[in-house]
């Protein structure tokens, strides 16, 4: 038998490194084989023809140029970019007044605390369901609180018109994803050091600019990894829009998720891909930007 | 002084708002799942109590509410057990062995969350078709442990790295095993963070849809939110009633559980996003 204490200094690295690599071999291989291989199988999908029951043919880069020629892609895209636009800022803004108020100490605050979750933790596609109900036009929710307020005579028709169902789409998100950017900012705000607000207080300095001055820049690293998961997971929005307005009407809210795997589910495999691809590409695209603009790395570690 | 009341003015109103925003929707779900008929908003509607639709969602199998919770929370469990045993074994890799190369690796499983689901989910529908496994339960369960991993994995690695490396090199001494150190010391020593991973990772996988949506095709090896997704009823008008009291009864779990354990969902989920 060897002796394993011989050569321990020279030794120990490399016996090291093989535990290592057996420790971390399960996760390799589920994200191997239940990840990457599916993608890279689907980067190649969207090169053929790939449609159940015909011959698999390899077409290049056919797939694409339909989808390029497509104005129903056209609309999806726009719908998919505008969702982002209005979504993740209004998401970013309501959980940041929801952290500022969770941030004070008052009665209650725990209960506040509680109820914020639930929002976070009913599956989306069950809260889709309820904004189903809630935009009921003859006895839903929305309408009714319409016109107890007084803001609206007539019932408005929330899933059956354009405007009406974005809205529809757009609240429903936000009901879901707001808490989320609300505890990332809230973790935010009470890393900051309370000296500062004592300091400010002391300088007799308001409470805007105690806002603008200490709150915002400080709270800026955790803002943008908000803006950063807020972003990448309203792109891929599928569930919420699927389940109340199922792309309608007319397709007006139509995300890329939804426009793709429709061909998915027509069994048009290769099409279906091309449309995945292009939304990984945006997505893509879109977080190399922020990692850019917010100087990141530095924030995440 | 003037301010200090402003400030505690908009608080309250701030609170209250807060309050009704989260809750409301919460609540009107919960309503019309113990309401005889959906439409109590209608102007001159009375609302009136029943336990009719609890009860058909809790034990009517032939509407299947039951088989999908059961399917729901043995896919989770079993996915967020093993996700999270899966990821303790890299996390203890990340933080205490020496690879090199191990950061690339690290940055690499966690930017593999960058795809989005749709593209994936046709490939796995090929691949669980071949293997005849779409309508069972580990179709769903090999890809939410891949799908959970990378958040399980960043949440571990920054609980595993704030502990001492001095309890790792005890145990070491006294003859342990790599692996009987992580199970005897590292684990119970992280228990709170290794608890609320396998939180996150349940209520990510009870939550998930387009997997589920694509990867099951029969009734009965639905979960929760396919089945209440695709809830039409039999008489062509939606039975809200049913459809809410089967949401609020399905859903209960999930919402418990995070209610209970709120500091540790909070934890987790925001470590690794904020410096602390």
């Amino acid at each position: 038998m060897r002796n394993e204490n011989n050569n321990l200094t020279s030794r120990t690295p490399l016996r090291q490194q093989w535990q290592a690599l057996l420790f971390l071999l399960p996760l390799l291989l589920f994200v191997g084989a239940l990840i990457l291989v599916p993608v890279l199988g689907t980067f190649l999908d969207s090169l053929f023809r790939d449609v159940t029951f015909l011959p698999r043919r390899f077409i290049g880069p056919e797939n694409y140029r339909a989808l390029l020629a497509d104005p129903a892609f056209w609309s999806s895209l726009r719908f998919t970019l505008l969702f982002v636009l209005v979504s993740v800022p209004l998401e970013l803004g309501l959980g940041l007044l929801i952290a500022l108020v969770l941030a004070e100490a008052f009665p209650g605050r725990g209960l506040l605390r509680a109820v914020v979750l639930i929002p976070w933790a009913i599956p989306a596609a069950v809260s889709g369901r309820l904004f189903e109900l809630i935009y009921n036009y003859s006895y839903g929710a929305a309408n009714w609180l319409l016109q107890r307020l007084h803001l609206s005579g007539a019932p408005v028709n929330w899933l059956g018109s354009d405007a009406g169902a974005f809205a529809a789409v757009v609240v429903a998100d936000a009901w879901k994803s707001t808490p989320f950017a609300a505890l990332l900012l809230l973790a935010g705000l009470s890393a900051i050091p309370e000296d500062l607000f004592r300091q400010a207080r002391v300088d007799r300095a308001g409470l805007l600019r105690r806002f603008f001055g200490i709150t915002l820049p400080l709270l800026r690293p955790v803002l943008v990894v908000t803006l950063l998961f807020r972003t990448i997971d309203a792109l891929r929005v599928f569930d919420v829009v699927f389940v109340l307005t199922g792309g309608g009407p007319g397709g007006a809210t139509t995300p890329l998720s939804l426009y793709g795997f429709r061909y998915y589910a027509s069994g048009d495999f290769g099409y279906g891909a091309a449309v995945s691809v292009v939304l990984f590409l945006i997505a893509l695209a879109l977080a190399v930007a922020f990692v850019r603009l917010g100087g990141f790395g530095r924030e995440l570690r | 002084m003037s301010e200090e009341r402003l400030r505690k003015l908009l608080l309250a109103g701030g609170a209250c708002l807060a309050f009704l925003f989260c809750f409301a929707p919460f609540g009107y779900m919960v309503l019309t799942g113990l309401s005889v008929d959906p439409d109590f908003l209608r102007p001159g509607a009375d609302y009136r109590f029943t336990l009719d639709h609890v009860a058909s969602a809790l034990f009517s199998e032939s509407i299947h509410f039951p088989a999908y919770l059961r399917n729901s929370l043995i896919v989770s469990a079993v996915s967020a057990a093993v996700a999270v045993l899966i990821a303790a074994l890299a996390a203890y890799a990340f933080t205490r062995l020496a690879l090199p190369g191990k950061g690339v690796i690290l940055l690499f499983v966690l930017a593999v969350s960058l795809f989005p689901p749709v593209s994936l989910v046709s490939y796995l529908f090929k691949a669980m078709a071949t293997l005849g496994w779409i309508n069972t339960w580990p179709a769903l369960i090999l890809p939410y442990v891949a799908w959970t991993l990378p958040l399980s994995v960043w949440i571990l690695v920054s609980y595993f790295s704030q502990l001492p490396r001095d309890l790792d090199r005890a145990a070491l001494i006294d003859g342990c095993s790599r692996l009987q150190v992580l199970l005897r010391v590292t684990l119970p020593v992280a228990a709170p963070g290794v608890f609320s991973t396998l939180l996150l990772a349940f209520i990510f996988a009870f939550n998930e849809f387009l997997f589920a949506l694509m990867l099951t095709t029969d009734h009965a090896a639905r979960t929760i939110p396919v089945g209440i997704a695709m809830f039409e009823g039999l008489h062509g008008q939606i039975p809200w009633g049913e459809i809410m009291a089967a949401a609020t009864v399905t859903t209960i779990p999930v919402v418990v559980l995070t209610l209970i354990f709120q500091r540790r969902i909070v934890q987790g989920l925001t470590r690794g996003a904020v410096k602390e």
